[in-house]
Order: structure tokens, then sequence, then C-alpha cells
């Protein structure tokens, strides 16, 4: 049977028309308002990459690329260890009941919405209502969760709390998928439980944990919610986090072609970052 | 002997704090929203308190500025079933084009679709704002559906189900009775991928209901707003007031997550499936 060379198009027009609509033209469209610069109310004025170069020695968005990379380097570890850990856990476990109620519960935060769980660790932190300095009251202590100090690693926690059980479970998928035999023939040699994670386990779930870790890099550069959630509760630096910067400059000042350029970088630097981390892991695959 | 029984003791007691962190959260809200204000700031808050003043709480929620509360919970779900189902559809649709044919634009529209994924849609919010913008849809229930219904993980998870589901000979059967290209996608392959469908339309249903970033730069009408920003915004207008109203907020966050937390239990396999098939992809 001979058929249409239009029907695959078909078939892609509603998922392709909107992507052309959303990625490419919003991007095309965003880079041209980039090129032209806005000072209060007269009309706008062409002025090439000049935004550009503002943004190379804006060192509000610098700070926020570089909060976000200390952010990133100390958050991304902690929780992808805490989930492998888990996951091993999980594997090990005999109880198959166990297994099932343990995975729903470390999975459960990652279906609650990020704003509502910024919300409730907020609450949690704040002065009067947290339980945690509650139970510390009797001693005379107290923590400053949302203090200068603070603020950075209690928004870790609110991302490590969400994304860790989702994690868990992408690794826990991948260590179900070792085949039964070799586990069979490493006990047949005798090795230990030890040298069964390190030699079998973690070789197998190299690949599920290094996708993890590029849609973790992914993620953190995206963070918005939790920190603007908290900026009602305590005071946030309008720069914390790039995508904090960028609404604020668009809509708090209004600054839509500058924030357009900005936009433009952190989507550049978002794709740039994991196209080479894909690019990387499909060497060492090959490498194998 | 002794010290596997150390090692095994220790991995629980890790497990069990770890499990109550995860769970800290949630009961406190449970116990809060059960809890007039006062009672808030006087009593332990991972415990209940009495008298307890849920119902009054609840009539406070429903009250605020005549009940814009149900209003939110209505939009929330017209705007993640609306885009649930239609996403699920373009991505099944977009999948069964990669995995039955092959056409010669082919590679160019799958590294499109690799694009999407790595460059999610939290990234091009500003740029999103911008085009809608100008093409006049600000403030309406489009701004917030169209622009998620781009799905490219779900276009990979029904790549593979379409890969695993539907056996090429089917498909050739019902070409050889006469079928159209169209009947032999929508009455003969979809109900055979029926949980690839349900596994998609759940992924997008609960990031629909779970987004923020987008209602907020493209919906400023109160009564377009999704129940998650609705609160956010409730919470900080409050916050700067003078009265701020925790319990009524606290019962509507309780009430915005109690339909997820029922789909999290009723439908785990799908839950399973989909980050299974995503993570070997």
């Amino acid at each position: 049977m001979r058929r249409r060379w239009t029907v695959p198009y078909l078939f892609l027009a509603p998922f392709m028309i909107l992507f052309l609509l959303f990625y490419f033209a919003s991007i095309v469209y965003a880079v041209y308002l980039s090129l032209f610069i806005q000072r209060g109310i007269r009309p706008k004025v062409f002025s090439g990459l000049a935004n550009y170069v503002r943004v190379l020695h804006d060192s509000q968005f610098l700070g926020s690329l570089a909060t976000i990379a200390r952010f990133g380097a100390i958050q991304i570890p902690i929780m992808l260890v805490l989930a492998l850990l888990l996951a091993l856990y999980l594997d090990g476990l005999r109880n198959q009941r166990l297994r099932t109620y343990l995975s729903l519960g470390f999975f459960l935060p990652y279906a609650m919405p990020t704003v509502i769980a910024g919300l409730l660790w907020g609450y949690l932190y704040s002065k009067g209502l947290s339980p945690f300095n509650q139970l510390l009251a009797p001693f005379g202590a107290s923590i400053d969760f949302l203090g200068r100090r603070g603020l950075l690693w209690s928004l870790g926690n609110i991302i490590t709390w969400t994304w860790t059980g989702y994690n868990m479970v992408i690794l826990y998928s991948a260590l179900r998928g070792v085949p039964g035999e070799l586990y069979e023939a490493a006990r047949i040699d005798g090795a230990s439980n030890l040298q069964v994670v390190r030699f079998i386990k973690l070789p197998m779930v190299a690949p599920a944990l290094a996708l993890a870790t590029l849609f973790s890099i992914i993620g953190t550069l995206q963070i918005f919610a939790e920190p603007f959630v908290l900026a009602s509760l305590t005071f946030v630096p309008t720069n914390l986090m790039p995508n904090l910067y960028i609404y604020y400059t668009a809509f708090n000042y209004g600054n839509f072609n500058y924030a357009a350029a900005l936009a433009v970088v952190l989507a550049l630097i978002t794709f740039v970052l994991s196209l080479g981390m894909l690019a990387l892991l499909n060497f060492q695959r090959r490498r194998l | 002997m002794n010290r596997l029984n150390a090692s095994a003791i220790t991995w629980r007691v890790l497990v069990f704090v770890l499990s109550l962190y995860f769970l800290v959260p949630l009961i406190w809200l449970i116990m809060s929203s059960t809890k007039s204000t006062g009672q808030l700031f006087t009593t332990f808050g991972l415990w209940f308190a009495f008298p307890m003043h849920l119902g009054a709480n609840i009539r406070g929620m429903a009250s605020f500025q005549s009940g814009v509360v149900g209003r939110w919970m209505l939009n929330t779900v017209i705007y993640s079933g609306g885009v649930a189902l239609l996403s699920t559809l373009f991505s099944s649709m977009a999948g069964y084009a990669f995995s039955r044919f092959e056409f010669p634009l082919k590679t160019v529209f799958n590294l499109m679709v690799l694009a999407a994924v790595l460059l999610p849609i939290t990234a091009l919010v500003l740029p999103i704002f911008l085009i809608l913008h100008d093409i006049g849809l600000i403030n309406t229930y489009w701004a917030v559906i169209l622009p998620l219904l781009v799905n490219p993980l779900g276009v990979y998870l029904m790549l593979i189900f379409w890969d695993q589901g539907f056996p090429r000979e089917l498909q050739d059967a019902a070409y050889l009775d006469g079928a159209g290209e169209w009947r032999v996608f929508w009455q003969v392959g979809l109900p055979l991928v029926r949980n690839g469908l349900l596994t998609v339309a759940l992924f997008s249903f609960v990031s629909t209901w779970n987004n923020f970033f987008l209602p907020l730069v493209v919906l400023s009408k109160g009564d377009l707003y999704p129940i998650t920003l609705g609160l956010a915004i409730w919470n900080s207008t409050t916050q700067t007031g003078a009265h701020v109203d925790y319990p009524a907020i606290l019962v509507g966050a309780l009430i915005s997550v109690l339909p997820l937390i029922i789909a999290f239990f009723t439908l785990q396999r799908y839950w399973q499936a989909g980050l299974t098939a995503g993570s070997v992809k």
C-alpha cells in the first residue's frame, strides 16, 4: 500500500506548531526585543548588542549565577547521595509491602506543588510557628532559618525534600533492571554485600545517576517558586537566583528589553550546559 | 554477626528518620489546618490542639473574597484537565509519527524534541509572556494551557509505549482491512497503549497543577488564578497587611494537595511506569 507523504507530518503537526510558537518564535522574538533599549517613556532605540554588553557587566546577574553554581555544587550531591542510599536500601529490602510503603512515602513530596512546599517550609522556618524552634525553646535555643546565613541552606532543604524521592525512584528502577543471574554469579564467587554494591549495583545505576545529575542541573538553573514564596516571609535578595532577577527586572522595574536579553542568556547557558553534559555522557558510554 | 546487626540497626534508624523528614511538612499541615490562629502559635505544631477549629477554618477560607478559593480550585481543574487531555493526545500523535513512519525531516524533528527536553518551559517564561502579550492572549485560560501543551517527555514516553504496545503485524492487518491512517491510529492503536496514555496524562496533569511561574506571569486577574498562585498571592498580601489569616490559607493548601495525594496513591503503578520508561530512554 502506498502511503501519502503528508501523513507523518499531519501526526506531528499539533505538537510541532506549538513547539515552533513557544520555543522557536518566542526565542527569536525575545532576541529581537533584546536589541532595543528602553529609557523611561521615550520610544525604544535600536542599540545592537548593548544589552548583552550590559549583561556581561551586570554584577547582580553574575552574582546570581555564582550563587546558583555554589548552591548546586552543594545541594545536588547531597540530594543524589541520599537518593542513591535510599534506592540501595529499598533494593536490598526483602519485605515487599514495606518496600512499597517506604518508596511511596519518600516519593510523596514530588506530588506537592512547589509553591505549597515553599509555603509550608516557610511557615516551618518562621519565628512564631516553627515546631523545630518550639522543641528547642526549653533549652533557650532557636535557629534563624530565614536569616542571611541560613536562607540558602533552608532553600536547599526545600529542594532536597521535594526531589530526593523522585531521583530515588529513577535510581531504584535502574537497580531493579539488574539481571538476577548477575547477583547469583557474584554470590557463587563469594562476593560480600559491599562488593556487590561496589562492583555490580553502582556500575549498573551509573547511567541513570548521570541522567539524574543532568536533570538536576537543568532544574537548579530554573529555581523560582521557592525563593519567590519565601520572599513574602523574609528578606530575599532580588538577585538570589537568575530567574528571580529576570522576573523582578521585567515585572517590578518594567525593563522588558533588558529582561529579554537576560532570559536569552540564561536559556543559552542552560542549553549549552545540558548539551555539553549529554555529549560527555555519550562519549563515556561509547568508551565503556 | 554482631557487626551485621549494628549496620542493620543504623540503616533502620536512618530510614525511619528520613521517613519522618519527608512526612513532617504534611503532618504539620494536617495538624495546623485544624487550629485557630492563637493555637498555631501557642500549641506544639506536630500535634492536635483542642477544641478543633477545622470547621471554622473551612468557613473562613470559603468566605474569603466571597468564595474566590472555590473559583481557584475550579480554574486549576480546568487548566490541569485541559492540558492533560490535549497534551496527551498531541504527544501520542507525535510519538506515533516517530514510531511508525520514515520521513525526510525525521532527524530534525527528533532534535527539536530533544532540545525541548533540555530547555524546560520555565527557562522561557519571559519570552513566552512577550509573545503571548503580542498575540493578545494575556489574562486568558489559553495563556496557561497552550504553552504547557508542548510536552517533549510525553512524546518520548509515547514513542516507547507505541514501540512496545502496538505490534506492526496488527497495524498491517488493519491496513489490509481497508482502515485509513487515522482510524488505524485512533481505533486500533490507541486502545492498545491505554496504560501509556494514562501515564503521560498523569504526569502532565500533576505538573500543570503544580505550575506556578507561568500563571504568575501571564495572569493578573484574580478570578483566573489557579489555586497555587491564588494561595501564594493571598499569603504575600496578608503578610504585608495587618491581618494574617494563617488557618484559612492552610486549609486552602490542604485542599489544594488532597486531590494530588489521592491521585498519588490510587495511580501509583503509572508513576512507576513513567519514571522507569523515562530513565531507560
